[in-house]
């Protein structure tokens, strides 16, 4: 398979480090950043509740002090909350370390503040359709053009994130859940393999004990083209390659 | 080498540097020694290229690429000297990209000002625009404000000041950032409001020049004016850098100039949100006040003066261009 029709399938970055080595980060889709988002606008509104009983009790004297003081309040929650998290050591907000998200940039390396600033101002087209109301202080849409802006990009990338060269991705390594190696002979492939179908091969084989037998024969019947049969048997010629590969390696 | 060799040789480090990156995301730099985080950071990539080459298992290799990427991100940290960045965007930054983007501060005047003086002028043939522009209540708060027969200091209607300046710090900075983003709908966004601004503040214009007391009007606008006003262009600037990615990309693919115009909208951003909160801190604290006509005016032509000088006088020596271009 050539190397484009690879990476149109991952959802992955893959980024080459100056110490020559690549890693691979993976890119979090709109439903975990939904999720997200909501805890954040959850504890947004409750923050303001909070900060408006006690400043109604303090300022019982003076509303008008009072109500500048929410306002200013409403200002920086509504423009400042996410843009100062994401501008943090950690890259994200209360609601996206819940889930386990982090903003980088595109390079792998920690956002700078200029970017969160910039992916969180644009965050108002993001909220499209439905205009929210920035003098109540609170931004609330529908995030209908970041959810298309998700959909049609490689990376899932809302507007924000493509003018701020941004990434949404998991901090935690993909759950990988082991089990008993395939116990099977190993065997030599008949032809020579570029080096990503043996690494394709090889994942074949580490992942092979996650799945069903349906599910092993579904994928191995790909590769019939490799080992000439269907089926169980294809199957466990394919993990006999693979086994080969690794043991060669 | 065996998978499992592998990883019983390399276990006792892995943990260790485990450990480390835990303490260290904790932001506890004291407790471990820092001089060796790098080292360790290049022995994790060595693993990790090792593994992906051997095709060692799938577990392996996100454990490993896991591991370098903590480090990376720990390791790799650009940003710092905040205090240099600020005064580097004053000395600088923001009057050189003022500089750099005339072309787009002229049309923004131009999409505020034809429609501002239109509307006005309009007046003095047909009064139905400016009437149904305004609306029946804010004509009735503009007699009640700017009115002939109006008396009194403008707090005494308006509320303290710190309320006001509350106000303007959420509606006007809020207002800003919706022309900067409304850039990335190809910029009509940004247009739109502009016009629209326009079009409104020259209706209250017309209105109160006619119908009510300008002086009462000029004085409590002409002090923050110049701020606001040229705030509310330089986000349009902004807004129109971003548009601009998408209608006009040159050479470069949408999604480079986007980012490209990401980069060097910046300054324009930042700088909008900073002559706004200027602008409410003398809006909030200075021109509701009762202070003689004549200083006021006179402050006004000052803050003009003084925004002139500084857009067209500063960050052009050798040092701050070199500055300027980092």
């Amino acid at each position: 398979m050539p190397r484009n029709d690879i990476e149109v399938l991952d959802t992955r970055q893959s980024v080459e480090l100056g110490e020559g080595v690549e890693i691979h980060l993976r890119i979090a889709g709109p439903f975990p950043r939904a999720l997200a988002l909501l805890l954040d606008m959850l504890i947004i509104g409750a923050t303001m509740t909070v900060v408006g009983f006690i400043v109604t009790i303090i300022s019982a004297g003076s509303a008008a002090v009072g109500t500048g003081i929410l306002l200013i309040v409403a200002f920086f929650m509504s423009w400042g909350y996410f843009t100062y998290f994401e501008a943090g050591k950690r890259g994200a907000t209360i609601g996206k370390r819940t889930l386990g998200l982090r903003v980088i940039d595109r390079s792998g390396n920690n956002i700078t503040k200029g970017q969160a600033f910039v992916r969180n101002i644009l965050r108002l087209v993001d909220m499209l359709p439905g205009m929210p109301s920035t003098a109540a202080g609170v931004l609330i849409g529908s995030f209908g053009l970041g959810f298309f802006c998700c959909l049609f990009t490689k990376k899932f990338q809302r507007v924000g994130d493509l003018v701020a060269n941004t990434l949404v991705v998991y901090t935690q390594p993909e759950l990988m859940m082991t089990g008993q190696e395939p116990n099977v002979e190993s065997l030599a492939p008949t032809v020579a393999l570029a080096r990503e179908e043996q690494v394709a091969l090889a994942d074949y084989y580490s992942r092979a004990s996650m799945w069903s037998e349906a599910r092993r024969i579904e994928l191995s019947d790909h590769a019939s083209d490799l080992t000439q049969k269907r089926g169980m048997a294809g199957m466990i010629k394919l993990l006999g390659m693979a086994k080969w590969i690794r043991e060669k390696k | 080498m065996k998978e499992t060799e592998f990883e019983a040789k390399n276990q006792p480090e892995w943990r260790k540097y485990d450990a480390t990156m835990e303490v260290l995301e904790r932001g506890d730099a004291e407790a471990v020694d820092i001089s060796k985080v790098p080292a360790q950071v290049r022995a994790r990539c060595l693993d990790l290229s090792l593994a992906r080459y051997r095709l060692y298992g799938a577990r392996m290799c996100e454990y490993l690429n896991h591991q370098v990427t903590r480090g990376h991100n720990l390791v790799a940290k650009s940003e710092g000297g905040v205090r240099e960045k600020i005064v580097h965007f004053f000395v600088a930054g923001f009057p050189q990209a003022m500089r750099r983007e005339w072309r787009l501060l002229v049309i923004c005047w131009l999409f505020f000002l034809v429609p501002f003086f239109g509307i006005w002028v309009s007046y003095n043939h047909d009064q139905e625009w400016v009437h149904s522009l305004l609306g029946e209540s804010q004509r009735q708060n503009m007699d009640e404000w700017y009115g002939k027969n109006s008396t009194g200091s403008m707090r005494d209607e308006f509320g303290s000041n710190f309320q006001m300046f509350g106000h303007y710090i959420n509606n006007n900075i809020g207002i800003d950032l919706l022309i900067i983003a409304g850039g990335a709908l190809a910029g009509v966004g940004s247009l739109f409001i502009l016009l629209s601004n326009g079009l409104q503040m020259g209706a209250a214009m017309a209105y109160v020049m006619n119908e009510g007391s300008p002086e009462r009007l000029l004085s409590f606008v002409s002090g923050h004016a110049p701020y606001e006003l040229l705030g509310m262009i330089v986000a349009g600037m902004a807004g129109m850098r971003i548009g601009l990615a998408l209608i006009k990309p040159g050479q470069l693919s949408r999604g480079k100039a986007l980012m490209e115009s990401g980069k060097q909208g910046l300054p324009l951003i930042i700088g909008a949100c900073v002559l706004t909160f200027i602008a409410a801190i003398f809006e909030g604290f200075w021109s509701g006040d009762p202070w003689p006509v004549e200083l006021k005016y006179w402050v006004g032509y000052v803050g003009w003066f003084l925004l002139a000088v500084y857009f067209i006088f500063v960050g052009r020596s050798t040092k701050a261009r070199r500055i300027g271009s980092k």
